[in-house]
């Protein structure tokens, strides 16, 4: 049966929601938005304080070793934030999910899009601090950075549809891919270089695509290296086959999903 | 004739699995993945098919679990049907529940945003009708406060406010009529006429029947999942009671069983010490009830409700005739012996006290038949509780040989829509 309650305002559905989302998190103050730029912030200054002055491994790069760091916890964080997001966003709207008829959809995206939002403040920061430090990237570099956001948002998006409507099922997940995260943190050369590792090691890392955002990010922005044609390729078909994946998932659970929560 | 139709549902079918054991983490579901997890199936619809007219006011009836609500949610596409077809001409706005989205953090602003946004507006047509929603809820001074500070009418008021300017042209409604002062309600009241006049089409769920049949042209009885009747809201309406008159009577029945019931399991299940104590207990309880018998006059054994035909029952109309009989056993002969019955309601009210005495009544009949009946022929009496207190008296009501305290009791049930608690008999002039 396909249900004919119509929702002709899918975009401001996901906007109002999105803004609720930040509003509440924030208490809509400037003083509440500087706390979502501080975890990574704080991350950053361990991380540094820790890798750059007590080991001291960039020797005399520190000033990169240190932007490499920022750009690589932003946007780590952006994908570890806006996975947790998404994966909780169907049972944490329950009221919309069993009280009235919206596409389900749009209340997944609407939590992803919230973690975008604070990943963009972020940003700021960023640019910042390469501003600070005197660094500018090329035009190449930048627009890699781009494309791999992009990459990151659909990442996120794959996972989200498919846990989110599994979640609801199954309340361990949260757990699970809490402990995933730091597992993955560790897996992904966000504090480190890929090359300090073994080849064998660093191509079975890189099958993973935020590791391979990470380190190709750093290279393309700090030494306008870029990955191969065939490493992008594989890179996309890995993303796309995922993102498609997801979405038969999606299909698959989200009709059962009013009755499960 | 096809485009007057606004809900057409066909042969709809909705089972729910009920597993035994709730798998809700990866955990259990691993441990389980050997063996299959039970579960039973329960029958929330099945086989319901029915239309619904456009600018058509219908009701949906039913006890709680008769399946009303999971229809209701079909209709809003919550939950999708195991068989059957659902058709739905136009666009739907659900009232399941008011104020759906609203958050207590929020400015009341805010949520009129938020809740309309999920009833399917734009921001367009929500800024256009702003100011209307804000008046109807009658809280322009609070409106830029957070929710949390609202009291719980308050909120109700906006949410209502907020759906009935979501404004589509068929409306699905639960039992939202409950709630608010009766000065928002009757504003909410005046608002659904609007709506009538409108040719808006209208789906009200509820177990109220007054409301119903004020409200509504048609509408569908649901009992298991399955169409009792439909038809007349009126005729609907009458029938609900019918069904729950002949319902509360097995229930009254089945509770005076379950209670002999465990009686008797609490004395099959105690063993040696226990027993002996227990029979002990009985015995003595006997030698005492013995021993009061010996001064005792007289003692009332058995109060029972009788319809018209003589058919003991315990579930009454408005209107029916009731007799109340009371057997008793007299074990002393004395020279007067008197009788009477009071009626109380649930409420305390005492609604009739009688007795041979106040009614110089021979009672030599009485005595001779070990019983006294009463009859009220066509009961005034509306919709409540009754209990009953029976005595047994001398030459007058100060000298008690016997007396029941309040313990049994029938029921009324009244098809008017007038309220009190006396059907008086009146016409207007």
């Amino acid at each position: 049966m396909k249900s004919m309650a119509k929702h002709e305002n899918y975009k401001e559905l996901i906007w109002v929601l999105a803004k609720t989302d930040l509003k509440l998190r924030y208490h809509g103050s400037v003083l509440g938005y500087l706390w979502a730029i501080l975890k990574p912030l704080m991350m950053f200054a361990v991380l540094n304080f820790v890798f750059s002055s007590l080991f001291n491994p960039g020797g005399a790069n520190g000033k990169i070793y240190s932007l490499q760091l920022f750009v690589s916890l932003v946007m780590f964080n952006f994908f570890s934030e806006g996975t947790m997001a998404g994966m909780l966003s169907l049972l944490s709207k329950a009221q919309l999910v069993t009280k009235i008829y919206v596409p389900r959809w749009t209340i997944i995206l609407a939590s992803t899009v919230n973690s975008a939002m604070v990943f963009l403040l972020n940003l700021i920061i960023v640019v910042f601090f390469f501003a600070i430090k005197g660094f500018l990237p090329s035009a190449q570099a930048i627009l890699t950075f781009f494309l791999f956001s992009i990459a990151t948002y659909t990442v996120i998006l794959s996972f989200s549809f498919l846990t989110a409507p599994l979640y609801v099922k199954f309340r361990d997940l949260s757990m699970i891919w809490e402990v995933l995260l730091t597992v993955l943190f560790y897996a992904t050369p966000v504090f480190y270089s890929l090359e300090m590792l073994p080849p064998n090691v660093q191509k079975l890392l890189l099958l993973n695509p935020i590791a391979f955002i990470i380190h190709f990010n750093k290279k393309s922005l700090i030494s306008d290296q870029f990955a191969l044609p065939w490493q992008y390729a594989t890179f996309s078909t890995i993303v796309i086959i995922g993102f498609i994946v997801s979405l038969m998932a999606y299909k698959k659970f989200i009709s059962e999903v009013a009755e499960k929560i | 004739m096809e485009k007057e139709i606004a809900i057409s549902v066909k042969n709809i079918s909705k089972t729910f699995r009920i597993p035994h054991e709730r798998v809700d983490s990866i955990r259990i579901a691993a441990l389980n993945c050997f063996h299959k997890n039970s579960y039973e199936e329960f029958r929330a619809l099945n086989d319901v098919s029915f239309e619904v007219k456009k600018g058509e006011f219908f009701g949906i009836i039913g006890r709680n679990g008769s399946g009303k609500s999971t229809l209701l949610k079909v209709l809003a596409g919550i939950y999708r049907v195991d068989s059957g077809k659902v058709k739905i001409n136009g666009l739907v706005s659900p009232f399941l529940e008011l104020g759906i989205g609203f958050n207590p953090e929020l400015s009341g602003r805010d949520n009129i945003y938020l809740n309309a946004t999920v009833l399917g507006l734009t921001k367009k047509q929500i800024d256009a009708k702003f100011d209307s929603i804000v008046r109807f809820s009658e809280l322009e001074r609070f409106i830029d406060q957070k929710l949390k500070n609202y009291s719980s009418g308050m909120g109700v008021r906006l949410a209502f406010s907020v759906s009935i300017h979501a404004n589509r042209e068929i409306l699905l409604m639960d039992e939202v009529l409950a709630v608010g002062d009766s000065n928002f309600q009757a504003k909410c009241l005046a608002e659904f006429h609007k709506y009538k006049e409108m040719g808006r089409t209208v789906v009200l769920v509820t177990h109220d029947i007054a409301t119903v049949q004020r409200y509504c042209d048609r509408a569908m009885l649901l009992r298991n999942g399955k169409i009792e009747k439909i038809g007349k809201a009126e005729e609907v309406g009458n029938e609900y009671i019918y069904q729950n008159m002949s319902d509360e009577e097995k229930r009254m029945i089945a509770e005076n069983e379950e209670n002999l019931k465990s009686e008797e399991e609490k004395s099959k299940k105690m063993k040696g010490k226990e027993l002996e104590l227990e029979k002990k207990r009985i015995e003595a309880e006997r030698k005492k009830q013995e021993e009061e018998k010996k001064n005792k006059v007289a003692e009332i054994t058995e109060v029972e409700f009788l319809d018209k035909d003589g058919k003991a029952k315990n579930v009454f109309e408005t209107g029916e005739n009731i007799s109340i009989r009371v057997r008793f056993k007299q074990y002393k002969k004395v020279p007067v012996l008197n009788f009477g019955i009071a009626i109380f309601n649930q409420e305390n009210a005492y609604i009739l006290g009688v007795s041979t005495i106040t009614d110089k009544i021979n009672t030599a009949k009485y005595i001779e038949n070990k019983f006294y009946q009463i009859n009220y022929p066509k009961i005034p009496l509306k919709t409540n509780y009754y209990f009953i207190k029976a005595g047994i008296f001398g030459e007058n009501e100060a000298l008690v040989y016997d007396f029941m305290e309040k313990s049994e009791t029938f029921q009324i049930f009244s098809k008017n829509k007038n309220h009190g608690i006396v059907d008086l008999n009146y016409y207007w002039n």
